[in-house]
């Protein structure tokens, strides 16, 4: 094979792979909602931030709860307790690994915790199954989180 | 990466291709990948910016957690092999044959081949649920979906990985770039800009929030886990051969990935943990969910998908580099000792050890479409990615014992790098194996109130069957008629 053929059937695999990811990115775009602030939403994000100073965070602030959970939780209560969103829930349990060094750790117990309480807040109805996954997991305190 | 169109490293394959082969081996001009695009290949193959999220909710702590592991484990992984690879070609296997044995050296590549296998599954998995963010977040929870994305990406691999080392080297640099070196400045600068506003960190940022809380073996079990973060920053030796002048330029890419490496892990985790408090990171929604919420902040929301698909192109261009990697390795011991059969050892047009990618693709599929389609291997692949870790120490084991006999039997070898007191950075890099190993059988979380022994029994089962009867059955029934290759030594 010519060098030029070798050069010109990679050239064809770069385009190939830009194209995939801007068509992407461009469905990503259209699709995205972005959230309107109503008094529910802001309702939520009261409750979301009371919860996290009762955890020994900072109270964060509740416009950006507003912005990113809206008034169903978003992506975070689409279909929480499901058998592959539980694996990957699982393995993402880990250490800071970004590939195959990734393992399993003991998680923080309150940093688990907090996806139950935008479930309890945002999508009471899913609560349920997850606590049942939750309440199978061994946590210790391994955040820091005293002033 | 001005050479990325330049064909594949293939000066062995001349040696042993059928005529057609080696005439079109022959055909093709001198293989040359610069240092740089090493070094963003080495970091694409270690460090994204999956993680961040993860480690944003230790807060300041991310720091320590990332920066004691590099002192005790990447430092010496990553000095080591620039000598190493700056002596003698081919990679861990070649490194470990020298110095120990050539078994031990079959041992070390099997073990740095065998644990992609299982890692390809979870890894795709994540690239699946992250598209179907951009497309349809109730597509993750489906897994026809989750089978057939990672089917075609895996195979798609495959296939980008059998047209030769260039083609990959270019995708995976650029998915290092796009992926992970612009959304992890713009998190980072965001960051800046939102502490610059005047607002106060979502984390504590005082010296006293520096260490993570010690809470006795949890938190033992967070910081040596995270040794093995740093995995990988050797692999990619085994391409040294491709390099213009690889005693100097190899060490010279690994100090730029190591750099790189640190910061890509530091900088992002640390902005978002300044920006999304700690109870809104939700593990189930993962990373998109941190960044999402970290977008929403500064209003600009709709840069989450862009930075879905951004996280997508890294992560397959890590596969990329992990795809060709190990394999090449396993083809070049066993061409010259014999190691496997000739079937595996057959090389395509463009000198890429394609039977061996295929077959290595057999298996992944099967195990992927288990993953995917039966909800009782879902809930347990975690466990998988305990044994594969523990595999993959027993490559560090052998790498730093090597390295320590390499310097004793041949020290006036030339190598273009030697590392400063080698004996005690292999002793600190092995001590640092040694605990990862053990810690490895301490249960996590996700086995909750299991029986300790039960899962020591498991994790240890695990690493006997992949990381060395399997590699001893292919010594025992190895056959003298499969060695194709003279011996490298």
């Amino acid at each position: 094979m010519s060098p030029t053929r070798f050069a010109s059937e990679h050239k064809w695999i770069y385009l190939g792979a830009i194209l995939v990811l801007v068509v992407l990115a461009i469905i990503g775009i259209v699709q995205y909602e972005s959230v309107k602030s109503t008094n529910e939403a802001a309702e939520k994000a009261n409750k979301l931030a009371d919860a996290a100073e009762d955890a020994g965070y900072p109270r964060p602030d509740t416009e950006v709860i507003e912005r990113a959970l809206g008034t169903d939780g978003g992506i975070v209560c689409e279909d929480p307790a499901t058998a592959l969103r539980s694996a990957l829930w699982k393995i993402n349990v880990s250490n800071g690994a970004a590939f195959v060094g990734q393992r399993p750790v003991i998680g923080d117990t309150k940093a688990l915790r907090a996806e139950a309480k935008i479930l309890e807040i945002y999508c009471p109805e899913k609560l349920d199954r997850f606590k049942d996954r939750f309440d199978d997991l061994k946590t210790d305190d391994t955040v820091r989180r005293d002033a | 990466m001005a050479s990325m169109d330049v064909p594949a490293d293939v000066p062995k394959r001349t040696q042993t291709a059928p005529p057609t082969q080696a005439a079109a081996v022959r055909a093709t001009p001198a293989p040359v990948l610069t240092w740089v695009t090493l070094a963003l290949m080495t970091t694409s193959s270690v460090a994204s910016l999956r993680a961040a999220p993860t480690m944003a909710v230790y807060g300041l702590a991310c720091v320590f957690l990332y920066l004691v592991p590099a002192v005790v484990f990447l430092l010496p992984t990553a000095l080591v092999s620039a000598e190493l690879a700056s002596g003698w070609s081919g990679g861990v296997y070649r490194w470990v044959s020298e110095g120990l044995s050539k078994p031990l050296g079959f041992l070390a590549v099997w073990c740095q081949f065998a644990m992609t296998i299982f890692y390809y599954p979870s890894l795709l998995a994540f690239v699946a649920s992250t598209i179907s963010y951009v497309i349809d977040p109730s597509l993750a929870s489906n897994g026809l979906y989750t089978a057939i994305v990672i089917m075609v990406l895996y195979w798609t691999g495959v296939w980008v990985s059998s047209r030769g080392t260039k083609a990959l080297a270019g995708l995976s640099s650029w998915g290092l770039i796009i992926g992970t070196l612009v959304p992890g400045t713009i998190l980072v600068v965001l960051g800046i800009v939102f502490l610059g506003q005047g607002n106060p960190s979502a984390a504590p940022m005082t010296a006293s929030h520096l260490l993570p809380e010690w809470t006795g073996l949890a938190s033992l079990v967070l910081i040596v886990n995270n040794f093995l973060s740093y995995s990988g920053m050797e692999m990619n030796a085994v391409h040294v051969s491709s390099l213009k002048d690889p005693a100097k330029e190899y060490p010279k890419s690994m100090f730029l990935a190591m750099g790189l490496v640190l910061l890509i892990f530091i900088l992002p985790a640390l902005a978002i943990s300044w920006v999304v408090p700690a109870d809104q990171t939700s593990l189930t929604a993962g990373v998109m969910q941190a960044f999402n919420a970290f977008f929403s902040y500064f209003h600009i929301g709709w840069m989450t998908p862009i930075a879905a698909v951004m996280l997508v192109a890294a992560s397959l261009g890590g596969m990329l580099t992990w795809l060709a990697g190990p394999s090449k390795g396993l083809l070049e011991i066993s061409r010259s000792e014999g190691y496997l059969p000739p079937f595996l050892q057959k090389l395509n047009k463009y000198g890429i050890q394609q039977n061996i990618l295929v077959t290595q693709g057999v298996v992944t599929t099967a195990i992927a479409l288990m993953y995917a389609l039966i909800p009782n291997v879902s809930s347990v692949y975690w466990i998988f990615s305990t044994i594969t870790t523990q595999v993959y120490l027993i490559v560090y084991l052998l790498m730093f014992a090597a390295a320590m006999r390499l310097r004793k039997t041949q020290p006036d070898h030339p190598r273009g790098y030697r590392v400063p007191a080698l004996h005690l950075m292999c002793t600190v890099g092995l001590l640092a194996s040694v605990a990862a190993l053990a810690i490895g059988f301490v249960p996590p979380s996700q086995f909750g109130g299991g029986s300790v022994w039960s899962y020591v029994l498991l994790i240890g089962g695990g690493l006997v069957i992949l990381g060395l009867l399997i590699p001893y059955a292919f010594l025992k029934f190895r056959k003298p008629t499969w060695r194709t290759e003279r011996s490298a030594s």
